[in-house]
């Protein structure tokens, strides 16, 4: 159908995303591209493969390169968590995945559980972080790549690293599993999620120590009011499974003790050097840049 | 012996720490990704200092939120509410990609833009959509080729769109109405499609007013948004806008009315499932609207109204309503026995109470599931929902059954205004209901779940109900 279109219309515009028009015979082309793209990775006629993306054009063109190749789509609730999620990845036996960037550290958590999970494409630019001065801290580390084994190892040694971590902060019973979450019962109190620059590892790691208040913060980012509860996913606290918040001091004595025990490492207080504050200018200049 | 202990010593490696409890919600990207910015182009330019491992351990000053590129954020807001916000640069050269995952970018940078597809037979499997069912996990329901190809004819006699209709693409694609509806009816008719991927109701109406949008499907929470702004604005619809369709969840009749005063645009309401590839019946956008009413049945569609043995009932006899026609799903996904008792003789039975009219118009009273069985009386719970919400300061009410011992009780979760009472609530349902009817308790509740169509999820409400966003240690499936 997008074919015939593309055929006797090709300049009609098919979508108008962000003020920009795409044509009938684009979209023809990008779905063809995206047809290719999931048959170079394998996917052929009666795979399934999965799509939670809202509505941008990556989703359009995903779901009828799926409908082309002859591939079964599974569309589902972006809203979805943990084992909904699961449930329907598993249920449906999808091979792929297409997905939000900001979705990676939810749909890494399930990835072993899920071994007919080939491929996790993702795309967008839609992360969103609330950082909160009682209720968020973020630890980060840069490391190179050859002090791990392999991702699942880092995964699994950063994890365990982590559990330690939260335990210290005085948490009785938290657990870990794999790839990303610290939980305590059913709830989320760290995640974190490993990325590749080149030969690098980047680990980002959020603990929440407090509850999470993030009404300021749907002022700003506008949610309707019927999925507000929907937004986050089931979260605890240190304060709350602990009883008190800890210290910046403490957590900084915390963290650095177990890195370096860790690693076997020795960490001393330090800061950007020249190349970096390039970089660290760069960066914040845009995070701030008018729009 | 001095020696081996210096050396052990300085082999140790050194990592550097940087710690800042009270920085901007921009350190959380600015600082590592200078580390790594600063790595990448430190190997090319300027100092030839080694890598050094780094940990970094910040907070924030004050509240933030730290943004991808593509999240539209409220600015009047920020500066109201002293947020401090911060964007994350797309992703370049050195982007962060989660490791273990692949770039929807880089799948298709080399891919060439022609591709012979091969042969696919309109009855094949297309697409498989998850509906939460009233007990256990969601089910996949299985939509053929034939399926979104036959509701997109049989919804074209009722409306017609074609090449210059600018619909909203509001409704999310993951849900059968906006992915049958707008995204397949409009690209198969070569309608253009205006894509709004986060909603807000200025963004909804912002896209409107910017467009010569011809069409607008969307949930009745939508209409009322818009119908909220348009009164706040003291402004109407353009003049291009045709019609309005709700669906996804049952539309208030006041609301029909006051939306098309209001805006100058005719609003109509029409019912499909996921099972029936979305719409299939709707009421008439020339001739007569009924209220209350879902409408007729589409050309190509059946729809008949059912007793408890599958025979079928005159007009006004409330029982279960059932749909036949091309637009019927292949069935449930790995659930043969599922299927075939929702399917019979090609009869999809919906689960759906209610009744048609003499002139074929259908109308909705309740889920079949949710009746509520007292005494050996049967309530409909809706009819009790209808009261609650009559009483001014409740805004949303769900009605329920709860086993107490060996008794059934009513309870009503309601969203009503600070310092209603639970006495006065119910000395308004005595005033309208039977006595059987009438709450035994109450619960006030901020919000109630719903669904992405805004229907109520009563299952959520129950006793014993298990959150299935969470992830247990032991597992997380469905079983209990």
């Amino acid at each position: 159908m997008i074919e015939k279109w593309a055929l006797s219309d090709p300049e009609l515009p098919a979508l108008i995303f962000a003020g920009e028009k795409i044509t009938y015979s684009q979209l023809n082309r990008e779905v063809n591209r995206v047809a290719n793209g999931l048959t170079a990775l394998g996917i052929k006629k009666g795979d399934r493969v999965a799509i939670m993306l809202p509505n941008i054009p990556e989703f359009v063109y995903s779901f009828f390169a799926i409908l082309r190749i002859g591939a079964v789509a599974v569309p589902f609730n972006t809203l979805y968590k943990g084992g909904e999620i699961l449930h329907i990845l598993e249920d449906s036996g999808s091979k792929a995945l297409i997905s939000l960037t900001n979705f990676a550290p939810m749909i890494n958590e399930l990835i072993p559980e899920l071994p007919e999970l080939e491929h996790v494409i993702l795309t967008g630019e839609r992360n969103l972080i609330f950082a909160h001065p009682e209720s968020t801290v973020f630890i980060q580390l840069i490391l190179q790549k050859n002090q791990m084994e392999d991702l699942d190892h880092a995964y699994g040694r950063i994890g365990n690293l982590m559990l330690d971590i939260v335990r210290s902060l005085g948490v009785d019973d938290p657990w870990y599993k794999h790839r990303g979450s610290i939980r305590v019962r059913g709830d989320k109190i760290a995640a974190f999620v490993i990325s590749e620059i080149e030969d690098m590892y980047l680990i980002n790691v959020i603990v929440f120590l407090t509850p999470l208040d993030i009404n300021d913060f749907l002022r700003v980012v506008w949610v309707p009011h019927e999925i507000r509860d929907k937004m986050l996913e089931p979260l605890t606290s240190v304060q709350e499974e602990a009883g008190e918040r800890p210290s910046w001091d403490r957590i900084k004595e915390c963290v650095t003790r177990r890195v370096e025990k860790e690693f076997g490492v020795e960490i001393t207080d330090g800061n950007l050097v020249r190349d970096e504050l390039f970089g660290y200018e760069k960066l914040r200049s845009l995070a701030y840049k008018d729009r | 012996m001095k020696w081996r202990i210096f050396s052990r010593k300085k082999g140790k490696k050194r990592w550097r720490l940087i710690f800042r409890p009270r920085g901007d919600v921009s350190d959380i990207m600015a600082l590592p990704g200078a580390v790594v910015e600063g790595r990448v182009a430190g190997r090319y330019l300027l100092s030839s200092t080694g890598f050094q491992s780094t940990l970094i351990i910040q907070g924030v000053a004050k509240k933030g939120v730290l943004a991808g590129v593509d999240v539209s954020v409220d600015r009047e807001a920020v500066e109201k509410y002293q947020i401090d916000i911060a964007y994350q640069p797309r992703s370049g050269r050195a982007g962060l990609r989660p490791a273990g995952t692949i770039s929807f970018e880089d799948m298709v940078l080399d891919a060439s833009d022609r591709f012979e597809p091969p042969t696919n037979d309109p009855e094949d499997l297309a697409c498989i959509i998850y509906t939460s069912g009233t007990t256990g996990p969601p089910k996949g329901v299985m939509l053929s080729r034939k399926n979104f190809l036959k509701v997109q004819e049989f919804t074209q006699k009722v409306i017609k769109l074609g090449k210059g209709d600018q619909i909203v693409g509001v409704l999310p694609f993951f849900h059968v109405f906006g992915l049958s509806n707008v995204l397949i009816g409009g690209l198969v008719h070569g309608a253009t499609i205006l894509l709004v991927p986060q909603y807000n109701p200025t963004t909804l109406l912002k896209t409107i007013t910017e467009n010569n949008t011809s069409f607008l499907m969307a949930i009745p929470t939508m209409f009322l948004h818009l119908l909220r702004l348009l009164r706040r604005r003291g402004s109407r619809l353009p003049h291009t806008m045709r019609l309005c369709v709700s669906g996804g969840a049952p539309l208030p009749q006041e609301i029909i009315e006051q939306f098309k005063e209001k805006s100058g645009i005719r609003l109509i309401e029409g019912y499909g499932l996921t099972e029936t590839t979305s719409s299939c019946c709707l009421n008439p956008p020339e001739g007569i609207s009924k209220p209350g009413s879902i409408g007729l049945p589409l050309p190509g569609i059946e729809m008949k109204v059912c007793d408890e043995e599958g025979n079928e009932l005159p007009p006004g006899k409330v029982g279960e309503i059932a749909v036949k026609g091309e637009s019927v799903m292949m069935g449930y996904y790995n659930l043969p026995q599922e299927t075939k008792e929702s399917i019979k003789d090609g009869w999809l039975f919906t689960g759906d109470l209610g009744y048609c009219d003499d002139e074929g118009y259908f109308f909705l009273t309740d889920r079949k599931k949710e009746i509520i069985i007292k005494g050996g009386f049967n309530i409909s719970p809706r009819e009790v929902e209808e009261v609650l919400l009559s009483y001014p300061p409740i805004k949303e009410a769900a009605v329920l059954a709860r086993k107490r011992g060996e008794r059934e009780e009513i309870v009503a979760f309601v969203v009503a205004e600070k310092g209603t009472e639970e006495k006065e609530i119910i000395n308004h349902c005595q005033r309208y209901l039977a006595s059987f009817k009438v709450p035994d308790a109450i619960q006030f509740r901020d919000v109630l779940p719903k669904t992405i169509t805004g229907k109520v999820m009563k299952t959520q409400l129950k006793d014993g109900y298990k959150d299935r966003r969470k992830i247990e240690r032991g597992g997380s499936d469905w079983k209990d």
